[in-house]
């Protein structure tokens, strides 16, 4: 039996091909997936080993308070001690500003994994070697000082929010390091600093009444690099008795190798990055790998349909039921155990091309030369690829065993529909479908008008997923009807057109699961750029009416005037050339240029202690830089616009009557409270010089010619304010959105790209479906021939074929997408604002595009198998 | 009792009889199959002529080379050396767009296994050569042809809703819609019973003689053989004899001869 069925594949080779092609990508996927998992880790070993690479032992697991440096540094043989301490800190210099993480020097500097490109290492207080790249953004070269800007604890520590002061530090640049290990890779760089400057910066963010919290990592040098196991006992025991004399626990003590410290790290990282990264990818791993089930399932289908004859004479001579479906099993674990392999070998092949390439890009962070190549590796994508491809063939195991003895006395006609699918089916499909949709419905509800967004999420998730699946169930019922009638309006067109309706309903079945494996695929496509579409538009109008502007440069807003004392509001005027500088910009439409004073506020119940900003802006200039100006319609002389979280500052109410009084005058207002994003209020020119005549610009407000070309057109913004050197920052509605575009683009792409595997392997099974049915159809296309199809129409047939069921799979999974991309957008943004419904217009086209396309390619190779065939065939009686 | 006379074809062929014209023709048809040793002379310089209006059979035993002498004078499959006619038009030497526009508006066929398109139904099987070709139907033409082969009450059932015979002659009008100068028909009731075989015998001759249509008919059945005006006999690849109006038994006698012939 098992000869036989080898020789039965070697027959059914080529028709075998595009199924094991199915599952060659989807194990190539599993395996990517996990070799990139593998890199992860690998990387975090590297990284944390190159870390510790000049210490002789690490101490972990207790604090490295001073009791414990002094007890491992009394230590016989132990030359130095240090806590692994590292800081993030605010550093600025020309008007950009960075956070960095900075490093307390240990004492033995041999310690450090960097090296020092120029300069030195930093030898007094007050003094810090920068990261290469850092200092070259900041543009500072040794001997030049940068800013270190932090909030230390002053003065009332009563009220958390008042205790917190700036303080802006002058530090010199000592040298610049390199990091040739990628110790420190992976946290954005190191930079290095005094232990005692780092130690105090470190104990300053602690809030009111906390302890500052001890590092829990030790370096360690010997005197004796020989010495490890001797030092290592004798670590322990200073530590364990210092730590009985004052109670601590040592229970987590250790006293490691740096090798055995990376190993332990790496290892506790299983609840971490890499194994997050693997499950999220191997989701869409196994989206994959069920399109690529349904494309065997087809594939196997139509091997026993055809195999029909073969099987009742083997049922004839002999053979019992389980023979027949253990022949179709074993195929199916052949085949499965072979593509696998091939996927395997694909995978590890294209992950080690990827890293190769990797490396030679210069990503910042030190990549392994070589995938690791882990038993997982190995295992999981051959088990899985050869489980998928057996469950895929039990159906047709089962058909094959249905096969009557009978058979092979009847003539050999084309095997004719398969018989429909059972009501229990049916009533599932239909039972699930409804719960699943009533569930999505029920959490977007709860979500948008219950505002429960995390219920309302977890719902619709469930609901969506269980409706998707009670769709694909049903899809055998439903499909077929939608296929007739797209070949219905198809077949209005002429004879081939209708022919080729007419042969996309002769087996129904398999044309539902040759749809439904790229309707997956689209579908989920669909959502995606739906939901990111919606999250888009619903962000933008929420961050349009939260900031008007696109994009404000201002000198006043980097310090908070309800925290500054009376009459010293900060009106530090913007440069006269910026405003030129920044209409410059190209994508800049306009420029608005507002001045501003600081005045005091009185009125009834009005908190009068502080000075507010005023700024004097015309309500045509206003108009004419905002995207939402309902904000400041009230504005007008003898009117000031007080932004909403101005008004809960000084307590002033809507149309409360005002007096500001100004450094050379006072002006009685109605207070008009909006919803505008702004820190100071806003009144006419003409009431702001009534204040202040001499009021300098502190602001600009800037219009884009299109808001979604921000994510270019801010940072030219923020580059050419930068180059000026003034002290302005640059922010708004337009600098929000283009980070938020980019976090959502780059999602959306990555996504898209994961489900691009599965889309691939559903147009495999298109073209392996009409490759099947050109197969099964030979005696059929010779008729034609013979009575007057010509070749041209017989390909144009397929390709009309090839396109029907290509394009209700798309079609469908757009709709679907965009019915689940709107629930979701709606149920995870419910709480952001109203969710608004967008078709992404270019995206649908796109998939139809591609579906339409790979539709009519994957009719190309059969029709031309199908040409070849001579209408003599149709004369042939076997 | 037998009062057909076996003739020998003289050696100029049937081409001398001056009276009606040939709807096809062959001149020294040749088709061979392999090479050197294993060449095989399916056929063998083939002289024959068929008559316009006339059903005619061509009869020999298996692998006399009958079937391959109708799929080179159909243009289903390209001579080795020769020529083939339908009407004026040389058939051997067009190339394939040709051939189609040639089999959709002169050449229609009936095959042994039927052939119908099993998701259309009889009538739209039958129509669909016209549609095929672009044109329209000519339903007066469609009426006589349904009426003539008794097929008005099932035009709207598909083909596995037909008996055999139904089938076949949903075939044979789907052949005759076209108003095609020849029917070529390939063993048209090896697939069915004696009763329905000797309906659809019927119903081909009737076509010749109501309907004025040509059909050449291949079998190796003498008793089908006797439904035509006219049995070509064929062995070896060459013609081996011609009977005119023959009966059961003058068929098998000389198709008995050929045996004897091919075994002495």
């Amino acid at each position: 039996m098992i000869r036989l069925t080898l020789s039965q594949m070697r027959r059914s080779a080529g028709r075998l091909a595009a199924a094991g092609l199915a599952i060659v990508i989807g194990t190539a996927f599993v395996a990517i997936t996990l070799l990139a998992g593998n890199v992860i880790t690998r990387t975090t070993y590297d990284s944390i080993a190159a870390q510790f690479t000049g210490a002789d032992l690490v101490v972990r697991g207790v604090p490295a308070d001073d009791a414990a440096l002094d007890a491992v540094r009394g230590t016989d043989g132990v030359a130095t001690a240090d806590p692994q301490l590292m800081t993030y800190q605010q550093l600025e210099a020309g008007g950009r500003t960075i956070y960095q993480g900075v490093l307390a020097e240990p004492t033995d500097t041999s310690v450090l994994p960097l090296e020092v490109a120029d300069g030195s290492l930093p030898e007094a207080s007050g003094e810090i070697a920068l990261p290469t790249d850092v200092a070259e953004r900041l543009d500072a070269a040794p001997g030049d000082t940068i800013t270190l800007v932090r909030n230390v604890l002053e003065g009332d520590q009563s009220s958390e929010e008042d205790a917190w002061t700036e303080v802006r530090e002058q530090l010199t640049v000592s040298g610049t390091l390199t990091d040739p290990y990628g110790a420190y890779s992976m946290q954005g760089g190191a930079a290095v600093a005094p232990a005692a400057d780092v130690a105090g910066w470190e104990d300053d963010l602690a809030a009111p009444g906390e302890e500052p919290v001890a590092p829990t990592t030790m370096l360690v040098t010997l005197d004796d690099p020989a010495g490890v196991e001797q030092a290592r006992t004798a670590i322990t025991g200073a530590l364990t008795n210092g730590a009985a004399a004052s109670g601590a626990d040592t229970a987590d003590l250790k006293v490691v190798t740096p090798e055995e410290h990376a190993e332990a790290v790496a290892s506790e990282m299983t609840g971490g990055e890499n194994v997050m990264f693997t499950l999220f990818v191997l989701v869409f791993a196994a989206v994959a790998l069920l399109v690529a089930a349904l494309v065997i399932a087809n594939t196997f289908q139509v091997l026993v349909a055809q195999r029909t004859r073969t099987l009742a004479l083997l049922r004839c001579v002999g053979a019992d039921k389980g023979q027949l479906r253990r022949s179709v099993l074993f195929e199916a674990a052949v085949l499965g155990l072979l593509s696998s392999a091939v996927g395997l070998v694909a995978g590890v092949g294209l992950g080690q091309a990827a890293l190769t390439i990797g490396r030679g890009m210069d990503l910042g962070v030190p990549l392994p030369a070589t995938v690791t190549i882990t038993p997982a590796v190995v295992l999981i994508p051959l088990a899985v690829g050869t489980l998928v491809t057996l469950v895929a063939a039990l159906s047709p195991a089962r058909a094959a065993t249905r096969v009557a003895p009978l058979e092979a006395l009847r003539p050999a006609d084309a095997p004719s529909a398969a018989r429909g699918a059972g009501r229990v089916r049916l009533v599932l499909s239909i039972l699930v479908s409804v719960i699943g949709f009533a569930l999505l419905g029920g959490g977007v509800a709860l979500s948008t008008v219950g505002q429960e967004p995390t219920t309302g999420l977890l719902l619709a998730v469930a609901g969506g997923g269980l409706s998707f699946v009670g769709v694909l169930v049903g899809s055998v019922f439903w499909l077929p009807r939608v296929v007739a009638l797209a070949g219905r309006l198809v077949g209005m067109s002429g004879p081939t057109a209708r022919l080729a309706a007419a042969n996309t309903l002769r087996n129904p079945r398999r044309t539902a699961a040759t749809s439904t494996a790229l309707l997956i695929g689209v579908t989920l496509v669909g959502m995606m750029s739906t939901g990111a579409a919606s999250a888009r538009v619903t962000m933008d109008s929420e961050l349009d009416s939260r900031y008007p502007v696109d994009v404000t440069v201002s000198t006043d807003l980097s310090s908070d005037p309800t925290s500054v004392a009376a009459g010293d509001a900060v009106v530090a005027p913007v440069p006269a050339a910026l405003a030129g500088t920044v209409s410059d910009v190209s994508g800049v439409s306009r420029v608005v240029e507002a001045r501003a004073t600081a005045a005091t506020v009185t009125g009834d119940g009005v908190d009068e202690g502080l000075a507010v900003t005023v700024r004097g802006v015309t309500p045509d200039d206003a108009a004419s830089v905002l995207r939402s100006t309902e904000m400041v319609e009230p504005l007008a002389p003898g009117t000031v616009v007080v932004p909403e979280e101005v008004s809960e500052n000084w307590d002033i109410t809507d149309g409360q009557a005002l007096t500001l009084t100004g450094p050379d005058g006072t002006l009685d207002v109605t207070a008009a409270v909006t919803d505008l994003a702004d820190t100071g209020m806003i009144v006419v020119p003409d009431d702001l010089s009534s204040l202040d005549p001499d009021a300098p610009v502190t602001s600009l407000w800037v219009g884009l010619d299109d808001p979604s070309d921000a994510t270019s057109v801010v940072p030219s913004i923020q580059d050419a304010v930068a180059d000026t050197e003034a002290p302005a920052d640059v922010m708004g509605a337009a600098v929000e959105r283009a980070g938020f575009q980019q976090v959502i683009d780059t999602a959306l792409g990555i996504v898209i790209g994961l489900l691009a595997a599965a889309v691939v392997i559903a147009l495999i099974g298109v073209a392996n479906t009409l490759s099947l049915s050109v197969i099964e159809r030979r005696r059929e296309s010779a008729t034609l021939r013979a009575i007057g199809l010509s070749k041209g129409q017989l390909r144009g047939m397929l390709a009309v074929e090839g396109l029907l069921i290509a394009l209700v799979g798309a079609v469908l999974g757009v709709l679907l997408g965009l019915v689940y991309g709107w629930a979701g957008a709606a149920a995870a943004l419910g709480w952001a604002g109203t969710p608004v419904i967008v078709v992404p217009w270019r995206d649908v086209l796109v998939m139809l595009l591609v579906a339409a396309v790979a539709g009519l390619v994957a009719s190309v190779a059969p029709a031309r198998t199908a040409v070849k065939t001579s209408p003599v065939e149709a004369l042939a009686s076997e | 009792m037998d009062t057909t006379v076996y003739v020998p074809i003289p050696d100029e062929g049937t081409a001398a009889r001056p009276t009606v014209t040939p709807a096809v023709r062959a001149r020294a048809l040749t088709k061979t199959y392999g090479r050197g040793e294993a060449q095989v002379r399916a056929l063998d310089g083939v002289d024959v002529d068929f008559t316009a209006g006339r059903f005619t059979a061509i009869m020999g035993p298996s692998g006399s080379g009958k079937s391959t002498l109708m799929h080179l004078l159909a243009g289903l499959d390209s001579a080795t050396s020769g020529q083939s006619f339908i009407g004026s038009t040389e058939v051997t030497g067009l190339n394939d767009k040709a051939l189609t526009a040639l089999r959709r508006t002169r050449v229609g066929f009936v095959f042994q296994q039927f052939n119908l398109l099993p998701m259309f139904t009889a009538e739209q099987n039958i129509t669909l050569p016209v549609e095929l070709a672009g044109g329209t139907v000519d339903r007066q033409w469609l009426g006589t042809l349904v009426d003539t082969l008794g097929l008005s009450k099932r035009l709207t059932h598909r083909p596995s809703e037909l008996s055999g015979g139904q089938q076949q002659r949903v075939a044979i009008a789907r052949a005759l819609i076209a108003q095609p100068d020849v029917v070529f028909a390939d063993e048209p009731t090896g697939n069915l019973d004696s009763r329905s075989g000797a309906e659809v015998l019927s119903f081909l001759r009737r076509s010749v003689r109501e309907l004025g249509r040509t059909i050449i008919m291949v079998t190796h059945d003498p008793a089908a053989a006797a439904y035509a005006d006219r049995v070509v006999l064929i062995a070896d690849g060459k013609i081996a004899g011609d009977i005119t109006d023959p009966t059961p038994e003058s068929a098998l006698a000389g198709l008995d001869a050929l045996r004897t012939v091919a075994s002495r």
